[in-house]
């Protein structure tokens, strides 16, 4: 049969024809993630080195606001004001990024000490209670952006016996 | 064709048969695998092994199904298929940062995705099923998705008065209206700018080198070695004049013609000759001149530049112009003449008017200007002698053809409207409505904005409008502001959850009115969401202080909170005007619902007193915030001197809940009980020790002033 070799050529052009709008589609799949491409929603400068730039979710920029707005006064040494309350208070409040203080406290404990205040977990009354004048939202958005610039940097928990333990 | 061929096909004909019905099939065939490896499709499988690798696997997959998801909104023009990838968003439990994009939960947000989509708020192509159709701008789709960064503008489209939760949107609104990029450009929802100088007798007050200097370079300092930084300090007080691309020539042209315009003369003013006479021979005369440009607080509003340890900075408000070379700028006669009436000179003034004393004039005016000069300001600038008729010709087409005239009134010319191009939807435009001429810029709206404001010739050499000096946060805060102009919503859904802008007004009647606009209490206090927002918000101040405290404070103004410098001026009230502005506020400008008589404090009693005190002190610790006598916290205003300062009424309500009554005030809501609350107010009612030492020391400075002023 003459037409035999024929179709030999005709199998490969079609496999060619496949493979090329095949390849089509990959070079489309080729793209930078998210992350790189489109930036982060704010920063926050390292406290302990100014040039170094912290990036912030959402989440955490409005924890950030938060901060700036009722927390900054005892728990930072410069407050937009100028001076700070921190060195005129006993028992001193440890500083919002001490990682050494802070991160050891579960998101539970945090939640409660804003919300209650010092005096109602026995800890010092200086530290008023929260819970009726930040919604919960902004109570959990602070905590999330004290995780964001601790120093030494923060560790989420990790389950025992889970393959999620935390991250290294 | 032989007849008994008729009906048997050729061995050719059966070739080409075979060929085209295997391509036919491998074709067909292409089009199953082509979908079966559609890249929604891999994201899909992705996340079910995903999920299975979870311990959450059921509850991540209970809404899975394998085909394309999407959230489809008619009214609101939505048809969003990001949820196809984006398959985690709404699972609490993916919301960690260790979670692989695209599968990471939202964060927490006011909306509801279900109820809104992706792409109202973060743009981008909704429909597209690829992630390089969905993110990027394509040949068919020019909106490609906002950067994080700048997301806030999303906000701003249809939140049109701010909200706390979007701070750089805020920034960007503020600098667009303080900058006056209004005068030229139509925006949607600004406050009318304020305008620049008005310069119709202009001729009066500076010289043409002045003039000639400002064009050239606005704002010039040297600094330490000698060099000119041009357009300011690196400071955020920038002047709001920006740089023009002037040439030689124009300026010469528009110095001339500017030097010309004398429209109405000014009112002089005599300071008395005796007062002159005496204190012109006495050694310490600027010296007591600077002292008294201190005490009047002169820098609540101006700013000067002060060099100390071979550092300068700027020191002062940013309200009023800046003054550290004032007195090489303005005619000696104009600047007294200033001094004793703004609004003589100029109509829409922020200056307040001072109840001056000569020698106060005399003294000030001699500090201005023989301190704050700078002998070599003019020194490059060559000398331009009389106008000539013809420069004084082109000056004026000039300040017509550059724009001088959107933010600057000069009698004879009709202010331009919309000079500039409208802008309203300047933040849905498609990257190819963009002129980028020669700049080496990505093709995209934010890249455009960010080169149009840093250098507007970079990407239009033809550009009319001027340069400013951004820092990057501000850039980013007026490139977020311009983003959120997207023009009329595109559907009437959406232009129904528009948002729109408090109007705010205050105006107050009677004789106040006269004194409010003297004093331009406005410049820095705010009344109901008009005003300033440098001193106190004065909207409750009626409710909040007492009627003889606030005549008092007129009279002699102090700082209640630690923290803060002082910045009201003491206007040299009289009596009289104080007793009308306490008798205005305490009646006019109330809180609904305080009522500063409901508490009688002859009630208290002794033991509701040391209640109080015990309150303060040990259960809430109240000192960790406010001080008493000399100890306590810096972060709540000093309560010394509470009991003549606030009205029980107000204490009460305040410790009810702080914020009913000021929204943003730190000052947490606690659990009080009736009786708590009645006997902090009992204990904070005793407090009433004032401030006493700085009180006696300002009214004798007081008291010989008005000895000075002869009343």
């Amino acid at each position: 049969m003459r037409s035999k070799p024929l179709m030999m050529l005709a199998l490969p052009l079609a496999s060619i024809l496949c493979v090329l709008s095949l390849s089509g589609c990959k070079k489309a799949a080729a793209v930078v993630t998210p992350e790189q491409a489109f930036g982060v929603y704010d920063t926050e400068p390292d406290w302990n080195d100014s040039t170094k730039l912290i990036s912030l979710g959402y989440q955490q920029s409005q924890g950030k606001r938060v901060f700036y707005q009722y927390c900054v006064w005892c728990h930072a040494d410069a407050t937009p004001a100028g001076p700070s309350n921190r060195s005129n208070l006993t028992p001193v409040p440890p500083l919002m990024n001490d990682g050494e203080k802070v991160n050891g406290e579960s998101d539970e404990y945090m939640q409660n000490i804003i919300a209650l205040g010092g005096s109602a977990l026995g800890k010092s009354a200086m530290m008023p209670p929260y819970g009726k004048t930040l919604s919960a939202e902004e109570i959990t958005a602070v905590i999330a952006f004290s995780r964001a610039i601790a120093q030494p940097p923060y560790q989420k928990p990790g389950r025992p016996g889970s393959q999620y333990t935390g991250k290294q | 064709m032989p007849p008994e061929d008729m009906g048997k096909l050729s061995d050719k004909l059966r070739l080409t048969f075979a060929v085209s019905t295997v391509i036919c099939v491998l074709a067909l065939a292409i089009s199953p695998l082509k979908d079966f490896r559609a890249e929604w499709k891999h994201y899909k499988r992705w996340f079910v092994k995903y999920a299975q690798g979870r311990p959450d696997t059921k509850k991540l997959l209970a809404d899975y199904s394998p085909s394309i998801d999407q959230v489809w909104l008619p009214g609101m023009n939505v048809t969003d298929r990001c949820t196809t990838c984006h398959q985690g968003i709404a699972q609490p439990s993916l919301s960690d940062a260790s979670v692989p994009q695209p599968f990471r939960a939202h964060p927490p947000i006011p909306h509801n995705v279900r109820d809104w989509g992706c792409s109202i708020c973060h743009r981008g192509q909704g429909p597209a099923t690829e992630v390089a159709e969905a993110h990027e701008t394509t040949l068919a789709w020019e909106q490609p998705i906002l950067p994080a960064h700048f997301l806030q503008a999303s906000c701003g489209s249809c939140h049109q008065t701010d909200l706390k939760e979007t701070p750089q949107l805020a920034r960007g609104r503020e600098l667009l209206t303080h900058l006056n990029c209004q005068a030229c450009h139509k925006l949607n929802n600004l406050d009318r700018p304020t305008l620049g100088p008005d310069l119709s007798s202009i001729g009066y007050k500076l010289t043409r080198e002045w003039i000639y200097k400002w064009l050239k370079e606005p704002r010039t300092i040297l600094d330490k070695d000698g060099n000119a930084t041009v357009n300011g300090y690196e400071n955020e007080d920038e002047p709001r004049m920006p740089k023009f691309r002037l040439k030689e020539d124009e300026i010469r042209a528009l110095s001339a013609f500017l030097s010309a315009q004398k429209a109405k003369p000014i009112e002089k003013y005599k300071i008395n000759p005796a007062v002159v006479a005496a204190w012109s021979k006495k050694p310490d005369l600027l010296s007591q001149g600077e002292l008294r440009f201190r005490q009047m607080m002169c820098t609540t509003c101006h700013s000067l530049a002060v060099t100390r340890a071979g550092e300068t900075k700027m020191i002062g408000g940013n309200i009023g112009p800046e003054l550290t070379k004032v007195g090489s700028k303005v005619n000696e006669e104009w600047l007294v003449a200033w001094l004793w009436n703004p609004k003589g000179y100029l109509e829409h003034s922020n200056m307040p008017r001072y109840g001056w004393s000569d020698e106060d004039l005399y003294k000030v005016s001699q500090y201005v200007m023989n301190k704050l000069t700078d002998t070599d300001l003019l020194t490059n600038v060559p000398q331009l002698g009389a106008a000539t008729e013809d420069e004084v010709k082109t000056g004026k087409r000039l300040f017509a053809e550059k724009g001088c005239a959107s933010c600057h009134a000069l009698s004879g010319i009709a202010p331009q409207k919309d000079f500039g191009p409208d802008l309203t939807a300047l933040g849905a435009k498609n990257a190819s409505e963009l002129e980028f001429s020669k700049a080496k810029i990505e093709h995209n709206l934010v890249s455009y904005l960010q080169a149009k404001l840093q250098d507007p010739a970079s990407v239009n050499p033809a550009a009319r409008m001027p340069q400013y000096n951004w820092e990057q946060a501000d850039l980013d805060a007026v490139t977020t502001a311009l983003l959120s102009q997207t023009g009329p919503a595109p559907t009437s859904a959406l232009q129904h959850l528009v948002v729109p802008r408090k109007d705010a007004s205050f105006q107050p009647v009677g004789t106040f009115a006269e004194i409010y606009e003297r004093y331009k209490c406005y410049a820095c206090h705010r009344f109901n969401g008009y005003g300033g927002t440098l001193a106190p918000d004065l909207s409750y101040e009626g409710s909040r202080a007492q009627k003889k405290w606030i005549a008092d404070f007129l009279k002699n103004p102090q700082t209640i909170r630690p923290t803060l410098i002082l910045r009201m001026p003491q206007f040299n009230m009289s009596d009289k005007d104080a007793a009308i502005t306490a008798e205005y506020l305490s009646i006019a400008v109330q809180k609904p619902g305080v009522d500063p008589e409901s508490v009688d404090s002859r009630q208290f009693s002794p033991a509701m007193i040391s209640m109080g005190k015990q309150l303060y002190e040990v259960k809430y610790q109240c000192q960790s915030c406010h001080t008493i006598g000399g100890t306590g916290g810096y972060v709540g205003p000093n309560l010394n001197n509470a009991g003549n300062w606030l009205t029980p009424g107000w204490i009460e309500a305040w410790l009810r809940n702080p914020q009913a009554l000021q929204p943003d005030t730190i000052e947490p809501r606690r659990n009080l009980t009736e009786d708590e609350i009645r006997a902090l107010t009992a204990y904070l009612m005793t407090l009433r020790t004032g401030i006493q030492a700085q009180t006696t020391k300002s009214a004798a400075r007081a008291h010989l002033l008005v000895q000075g002023a002869g009343r």
